[in-house]
């Protein structure tokens, strides 16, 4: 386990290394990326400004959930890049995921090392922006409890979302094509949760609360530190699953790996 | 003429070989668009009519933005600059036909297909599932045919400009990207322009992006009407014209200093 982890810290290190080369191409990059998050954002406040509110939730309180999503995702995707299933699909279709496995190393640290994507904190950073607005412009009543469960929530979502990116990338072990649609698992669960779920019709919120449990990861948390009433009146605990959720989903996703591996077959070309 | 068709017809059998990734992107576009549907309704609330735009039209503009992200090459389109970046541009440009010509005509073929494949079958799939409207009449589904025609030029002629950028750096990736990015919010892809406030809108027209997605939506949606329809239609024609110049003149300085490398 120590040599894995020490095996992942110098695969990272060459990763940093190598993207920091090409010094004014990386900060290009960065700002690029960073745009996409105040396009997107930037539109939804300006329709939302001039709505008033999404079904009672006002600007700064989707900026919360918003903020919330936008810096555990994509620091997840910065993470887990080795895994993004687009990727890692590749890997797997050119062969290069067989050279991996004949290393006598710790498969994980080596997928997990293989990519980080360092652009991505340009989105993270606007991400940090939006939160920032939103803790500035919301009257939360701050406690001792609050301040020590915001870490974790944030934690727990970059967890669950690394472990839908990893399910994601296991896939791809079996279906070689149809990745796209595994977009709709990462990027569409990120899009739901970025606004609150009584938005959405019942069945998808019945998805996302019994099969693929996002509602517990920033809906409930929010209200809870926003100190809203709970629209579906789930008992009092339901904001503070989020940790037994997120770690739940990577542990599973950990699972699905390894009994992948042990399924894998190589193209063998 | 017959080596334009040849090239398109070509390019379109070419992407129809890409059926399974059709049909995976055929779901993502269905999902995405009931998502950003549920978002606008929750947007309405109660109200019924916004800025022109009724709660039924909603339907249609989501179902419109996912029906032509592949059509207009919403995401991207990097081709033009990875065959400058391989050198691949230096058989391109000893073709007996011009390079913007080239483009147009591979161009063509992508579209076709997208239209046909993507725009068609999505149009389809939702209005089996949400209340669409539809154009009421024949004269505007000639328009709306002419509008999604226009905008493709529209759309290809900034593309091909904005690909140039590879003729001077080898990380044009960023630049051209940056572009489409500024594309997604311009032409009303994130958020119809109409419910946006006036001096955005004002600046949004100042640039071709309005000219894409957003004409096709407010003529589908048959917002436009008499002058101000024929004055957008005309005014998709000019920025088509200009851009394609624009292209031109850019296209000369850069192949002066193109270099490429034997071997």
């Amino acid at each position: 386990m120590r040599h894995a982890f020490d095996i992942y810290r110098r695969l990272v290190g060459v990763q940093i290394r190598s993207q920091m080369q090409y010094r004014a191409s990386f900060l290009l990059d960065l700002v690029a990326t960073a745009l996409t998050v105040v396009v997107e954002f930037g539109s939804v406040a300006l329709v939302i400004q001039r709505f008033g509110d999404l079904q009672g939730w006002q600007l700064p309180e989707i900026a919360f959930l918003y903020g919330l999503v936008e810096i555990a995702f994509n620091f997840m995707d910065m993470l887990f890049s080795g895994f993004d299933p687009p990727r890692f699909g590749l890997t797997v279709r050119q062969g290069t995921f067989d050279q991996l496995l004949l290393r006598p190393i710790n498969i994980t640290a080596q997928v997990m090392g293989s990519r980080l994507v360092l652009r991505r904190l340009g989105r993270v950073a606007f991400g940090i922006a939006i939160f920032a607005y939103a803790l500035s412009l919301n009257d939360i009543t701050w406690t001792v409890a609050k301040l020590l469960y915001l870490p974790v929530v944030i934690a727990s979502l970059i967890a669950f979302f690394g472990g839908l990116f990893v399910i994601g990338g296991t896939i791809t072990f079996w279906t070689v094509d149809s990745i796209e649609v595994l977009n709709m698992l990462t990027y569409g669960g990120s899009f739901t949760m970025s606004y609150p779920m009584t938005i959405y019709p019942n069945w998808l919120r019945r998805f996302f609360t019994y099969i693929v449990p996002a509602v517990f990861l920033n809906f409930y948390p929010a209200l809870y530190f926003l100190d809203k009433p709970d629209p579906f009146d789930f008992p009092a605990f339901a904001p503070f699953v989020a940790p037994l959720v997120g770690f739940a989903m990577l542990w599973l996703s950990l699972k699905v790996w390894r009994f992948g591996i042990q399924h894998y077959q190589s193209t063998g070309s | 003429m017959r080596l334009f068709w040849e090239i398109a017809r070509r390019n379109f059998r070419r992407h129809l070989t890409y059926r399974a990734a059709t049909i995976a992107g055929l779901i993502t576009n269905f999902g995405f668009g009931w998502l950003r549907v549920s978002v606008l309704l929750a947007l309405y609330d109660d109200r019924s009519v916004v800025a022109g735009i009724t709660e039924t039209d909603l339907y249609g503009y989501v179902a419109l933005t996912q029906a032509v992200i592949t059509y207009l090459a919403m995401f991207g389109w990097y081709e033009l600059m990875e065959s400058v970046h391989t050198g691949e541009i230096g058989a391109d440009l000893l073709k007996p036909m011009s390079y913007f010509q080239f483009w147009l005509a591979k161009d063509a073929g992508r579209a076709a297909v997208a239209l046909l494949l993507r725009g068609v079958v999505i149009m389809i799939f939702f209005s089996l599932v949400f209340p669409l409207s539809y154009p009421t009449n024949l004269a505007q589904w000639l328009w709306l045919a002419t509008a999604v025609f226009l905008s493709w030029l529209v759309s290809f002629t900034f593309r091909f400009l904005l690909n140039l950028a590879a003729f001077w750096s080898p990380n044009a990736r960023g630049i051209i990207g940056t572009g489409f990015i500024f594309g997604w919010f311009l032409s009303g892809f994130l958020m119809p322009l109409r419910l946006f406030p006036q001096w955005v809108q004002n600046i949004a027209y100042l640039t071709p992006f309005p000219y894409t997605l957003n004409l096709v939506v407010e003529v589908y949606l048959g917002l436009l009407q008499g002058p101000a329809l024929y004055q957008a239609l005309l005014t998709q024609l000019v920025w088509t014209v200009g851009l394609a110049i624009l292209g031109q003149f850019v296209l000369k300085t850069a192949v002066r200093r193109l270099v490429i490398l034997g071997g």
